[in-house]
């Protein structure tokens, strides 16, 4: 991801001196914008670039739970389970996302369109239920819209 | 200094001490896994909580030890019945997911977590609940085994790395009960040349030896203290062998006298609590095949008519040189002098150099050198210059005590008499050969690199047909006196 | 945006539009004009000094007092000052902050470096939870406005005064909204909370004194600038002045966040400002302030006000203001599931007690849901509960506890009946009575 250094360098400047190890954070999240994940030579090449340790990075990456170092499908359909979702429906749209897609919370389609995850509050619960798309939230989910809305993601 | 009581004691602890500092400065025992004196303090085991009474006005209260400044005049409770329930949730919590298979794990016996229980809990689980499972038999490194679900996650083996041999090498990935200590994908911890250390400050039996997993309970062993000869730094080692009662019938008796395992043995004046990897390769150095037999250019004859062939050759030579061994001990040493010093000019031989990836020096241990003794040697003999041929130049007799001189460095027309504990090819082309001991079958004295002397014991007995070099000095030397008087 | 008549508004004051979260409208409405006159007139310990008079209290869930938490950091001691706000936002039925940070990132911004002013510190962050997408952009586009317009970076509004803020997004992580878990994080690792002592405000980001403060609470220090300590106390009550945004969900017919001035009728908010129950229904309980806070059963909260004092002494807390309405017909053991589920997700690991005793929580409600439950499985959720009470490095542990220990002594009668009978009381029903699933009455958000 060398084309990324130079705005590394950028957001480097923004921290005070002696805040390299803070970029560990915007850069793999920035990393991961541009090629869907984190690879092994993305890690090295930070690595090297920030001058932190490996394992630094190695567990952030395995900590987060919006880090991954797997590529996911086009669309990443995130289904809010926490409580106020969870009372407005969220049991349902999980399992209507279940049928739709046929797959399982952790997995992806075969055709690599879609990967499909429950995930704890999204800050949303006013909305509730919330379905997070990639980077957009979809709130306020009712069958039909879920319909509707995996119908445009096919397209 | 802070005034403060423990357990109804005075103590005097210094400005900025913790409880625990404290406690165990002043012989107070509090409990502890993930805290180690010589790590940064993560506070997460949670088992060394105590008490700090109320003063009357504010009620009293509990938290770790280990980050607990002392306060003037606090009074602290190390065994209150709040500070037992305390301990006691604390151990049914740690062992919780534990897979307790005592039975089965090389740490029984020397485990924190088997001897807090029996002394802190004593009662089985409590759960109905499945425990969480994870890798049994993860390797680390080639040389250590890790298994997670055994794993308290105290991070000492972390915060080694990080803070001791400075690897960053291990980390904890994932979080909450699925966490599990890993080595980073570069293989820096298998190239961290202290990582073995992490085997001793596990406190329980999650990280172990490859090279030892399941060959012996450690209540068959003894340690007997020996000073590792792997460099000038001289770090104090338990070597532990098996107990004499505790000796198999077996076939093959190395077994019973054979190093099981080397651990550190903690020194402030020389190493603390680390010894690094070729410390615990020890086996490696003293297991090597023995030389066990005198010859006499390659025939074999024993011990007295080698030393009668000797002492002829040092009476009929008229530029006897000697390269001494620099992993004699002081004890050797000196009796060398006394014995034959006059009779040859003898000089300090470097007996080993760096083998290729052995690391030459760090700021930790490790020290160039890689020979015990030097500084012992040094104060006896001069050193052999860099090549050895202005010493050796001329020298019809060239008597090597020790490894590190082959054949090709000495004076093509010159008497060899070889003195040595392991077989070598030049020991059959001596014209005069005797077995030594080595020094774990010994009781002597080292001096390091900065003149600190240790003392080791001797843990086996020589093999039979073997003297000790201190002996066969003085018998070389019989007749060497007879003739200069 | 909502027009209820909860009390005074000190925060919602404006009408929210496609523009008004920029600079320009917030200009328009006398945005910076406090800070013009705090760089060029007051002094540092002035601030302090009105914001810790003011009696504020932390929005964050912990409600310490703002101006004592500030009051720590010593002046002119020649090392790095910090300042942080907490935008983490991670409590489940809090979206509050994301209010803020969507229509009055300026607002945010203004108090921030008066914040900074006061507290001598030259780089500010914001940390930011990593899902909240809009909240980031609207709040880095003010960002670059601040900078753009001179308001940020060096000599702030052409004064003396220089300050950087930096907008750090987080990547998904409960604990990270834990002050010290925060900051851990902030330092590109793991979002670990630390020990205390040291305080934070004695050694936090990179071991330097760091204030981090609820965005709401930091939101809030503009306006006590402004008017003076005084008038902000003139709102709420006296131990608990001013407002809060308060988040409400659930089985509710009007969810959203609401400002409520301190003191305002509990049942009241729910039954009128918020439309009662959805459908209709009758209320169960209420889960006053985040899901860590205990609940309390509808006779419950009759006679309490919303305030800290008023909670606290029935037993609960108002915590962050994140409240879930909960029907008639519930049934609270899928609802512990759901939250113990939750805590189990989102423990860091680092604990005993919380690391084991989630997973354990998280086994046996599981277990009881499955029918496989014994009637001594009651005791243990509580006393693995106990055991999290004041053992563990953060606060999360003993949340946990709480959020057990209360649903536990409210409905034990649900855990009993599942177990003794292999079934819910309730059908096991979690969604909104009545209907498969429902949507709320509120308006989309643009």
């Amino acid at each position: 991801m060398k084309q990324l250094h130079a705005e590394f360098d950028v957001l480097r400047r923004r921290f005070p001196p002696g805040f390299e190890p803070s970029l560990v954070l915007p850069c793999l999240r920035r990393i991961q914008e541009e090629r869907g994940y984190v690879a092994d030579a993305d890690i090295d090449e930070l690595v090297a670039y920030l001058g932190v340790p490996r394992i630094q990075v190695e567990e952030v990456l395995s900590y987060y739970t919006q880090f991954r170092r797997q590529p996911v499908g086009r669309w990443h359909l995130q289904a809010c389970r926490n409580v106020a979702c969870s009372m407005r429906g969220a049991e349902g749209v999980i399992e209507q996302i279940g049928e739709r897609l046929g797959i399982a919370p952790g997995e992806t389609t075969p055709d690599r369109r879609f990967t499909f995850s429950t995930v704890e509050c999204l800050g949303s619960c006013g909305t509730a239920p919330v379905v997070m798309v990639n980077e957009t939230y979809h709130e306020n989910m009712t069958p039909e819209r879920l319909e509707a809305l995996i119908e445009r993601l096919e397209r | 200094m802070v005034e403060i009581f423990i357990d109804g004691d005075r103590v005097e602890a210094d400005d900025g001490q913790t409880v625990m500092q404290a406690a165990r400065a002043s012989g107070h025992v509090i409990p502890f896994f993930c805290w180690h004196p010589a790590l940064s303090v993560p506070g997460n085991c949670r088992i060394c909580m105590v008490e700090v009474e109320g003063d009357g006005t504010a009620q009293g209260w509990l938290d770790i030890a280990c980050n607990m400044p002392v306060a003037k005049g606090m009074r602290v409770l190390t065994d209150s019945p709040r500070v037992r329930t305390r301990r006691k949730q604390m151990l049914e919590l740690v062992t919780l997911n534990h897979p307790v298979d005592c039975g089965i794990c090389d740490k029984a016996g020397e485990c924190t977590l088997q001897d807090y229980h029996y002394e802190y809990n004593g009662a089985p689980s409590v759960s109905r609940d499945i425990k969480v499972h994870a890798t049994k038999h993860h390797a680390l490194s080639d040389r250590i085994v890790l298994d997670n679900e055994r794993c308290i996650l105290c991070s000492r083996c972390v915060r080694f790395t990080r803070e001791i041999s400075k690897t960053d090498s291990l980390g904890i990935q994932n979080r909450g009960d699925h966490s599990l200590v890993r080595a980073s994908e570069d293989g820096a911890f298998a190239r961290d040349p202290y990582s073995d250390n992490v085997i001793d400050i596990c406190p329980v039996g999650a990280l172990l030896s490859r090279t030892h997993l399941h060959q012996a309970r450690v209540w068959y062993l003894e340690a007997t203290p020996q000073v590792c000869p792997g460099c000038e730094r001289g770090c104090s080692v338990d070597v532990w062998h098996r107990k004499s009662e505790w000796k198999l019938n077996r076939l093959d008796a190395g077994a019973n006298a054979r190093i099981d395992r080397v651990t550190p043995r903690e020194n402030p004046a020389v190493n603390g609590p680390w010894i690094c990897n070729k410390g615990r390769d020890l086996a490696k150095i003293f297991e090597r095949p023995r030389a066990l037999q005198a010859h006499l250019k390659g025939r074999v004859v024993d011990a007295d008519a080698a030393v009668v062939a000797a002492r002829a050759l040092i009476a009929a030579a008229r530029r006897p040189v000697a390269l001494v061994s620099s992993w004699g001990s002081n004890e050797e040493l000196a009796a060398f002098e006394r014995a034959l010093g006059k009779r040859f000019a003898s000089y300090v031989k470097t007996d080993w150099l760096p083998v290729p990836g052995e690391r030459i020096e760090d700021d930790l241990l490790i020290k160039p050198d890689k020979n015990p003794n030097r500084a012992g040697a040094s104060a006896l003999y001069r050193a052999l210059d860099p090549d050895g041929r202005a010493a050796l130049a001329g020298a019809d007799l060239v008597l090597v005590w020790g490894e590190g001189c082959a054949d090709a460095a000495l004076p093509s027309g010159a008497k060899t008499i070889r003195l040595d504990a392991w077989e070598h090819p030049d020991n059959a082309r001596a014209d005069v050969f005797l077995p030594v001991s080595a020094q774990t079958e010994r009781n002597g004295h080292h001096t390091n690199f900065a003149g600190v002397v240790s003392g080791f014991e001797a843990c086996f007995a020589k093999p039979a047909g073997v003297a000790d070099a201190e002996a066969l000095f003085a018998m070389l030397a019989a007749v060497a006196l007879v003739e200069a008087t | 945006m909502n027009s209820v008549a909860t009390g005074r508004k000190l925060l919602m004051t404006f009408p929210v539009t496609a523009l008004s979260h920029t600079l320009e409208e917030y200009c328009a409405r006398g945005g910076y004009a406090t800070l013009e006159k705090v760089v060029r007139e007051m002094r540092p310990e002035q601030v302090t000094k009105e914001v810790a008079a003011s009696g504020i209290l932390g929005h964050g869930g912990a409600a310490f007092p703002a101006g004592r938490k500030w009051g720590v950091i010593k002046l002119n001691d020649e090392q790095p000052h910090y300042l942080c706000a907490n935008a983490d936002e991670g409590e489940p039925g809090t979206f509050k902050d994301r209010w803020i940070l969507e229509n009055a990132p300026h607002l945010l911004i203004e108090s921030m470096l008066i914040a900074a002013f006061a507290l001598q510190v030259r780089h500010a962050f914001v940390y930011i939870r990593g899902e909240f997408d809009l909240p980031y952009r609207r709040l880095a586009g003010a960002v670059e406005e601040a900078y753009a317009a001179g308001l940020l970076g060096s000599g702030v509004a052409s004064s003396a005064f220089s300050c950087d803020i930096v907008v750090y997004r987080g990547a998904g992580s409960y604990v990270c909204g834990e002050a010290s878990g925060l900051l851990t994080s902030l330092e590109g690792r793991k979002g670990y909370p630390r020990n205390r002592p040291p305080r934070l405000t004695v050694r936090g980001l990179y071991q330097r004194p760091t204030v981090v403060n609820n965005v709401e609470t930091l939101a809030n220090i503009t306006g006590i600038v402004r008017d003076g300590a005084e008038a902000f106390r003139k709102v709420g009550t006296a131990k608990s002045p001013g407002t809060q945004l308060i988040s409400i969900s659930g089985h509710v017919a009007r969810p959203g966040v609401y400002e409520v001035e301190y003191g305002y009728p509990f049942a009241k908010f729910i039954h009128e400002d918020c439309g009662g129950v959805l459908g209709g229904k009758k209320l169960k309980c209420v889960i006053p302030g985040g899901i860590s806070t205990k609940v309390l059963t509808a006779a419950e909260i009759e006679p309490l006000t919303l305030d800290h004092a008023s909670l606290v002494a029935a037993g609960s807390g108002l915590g962050s203001g994140g409240m879930v309405v909960v029907a008639e017909g519930t049934c609270m053991v899928r609802l512990l599931q759901v939250l113990v589920r939750f805590y189990h997700h989102e423990s860091c690991g680092q604990c005993t007690p919380c690391r084991e005793g989630m997973g354990w929580l998280h086994k046996i409600v599981d277990r009881i849901v499955a029918g496989e439950g014994e009637l001594d499985d009651i005791e243990r959720l509580i006393a693995i509960s106990e055991a999290n009470d004041g053992t563990t490095i953060c606060g999360m542990g003993d949340a946990a506890g709480y959020a057990t220990i209360g649903i536990l002594a409210k409905y034990r009668d649900e855990f009993e009946h599942w177990i003794v009978h292999g079934r819910s009381k309730h059908d096991g029903r979690l969604e909104a009575i009545g209907a498969e699933w429902t949507v709320s009455e509120v308006a989309l958000d643009g």
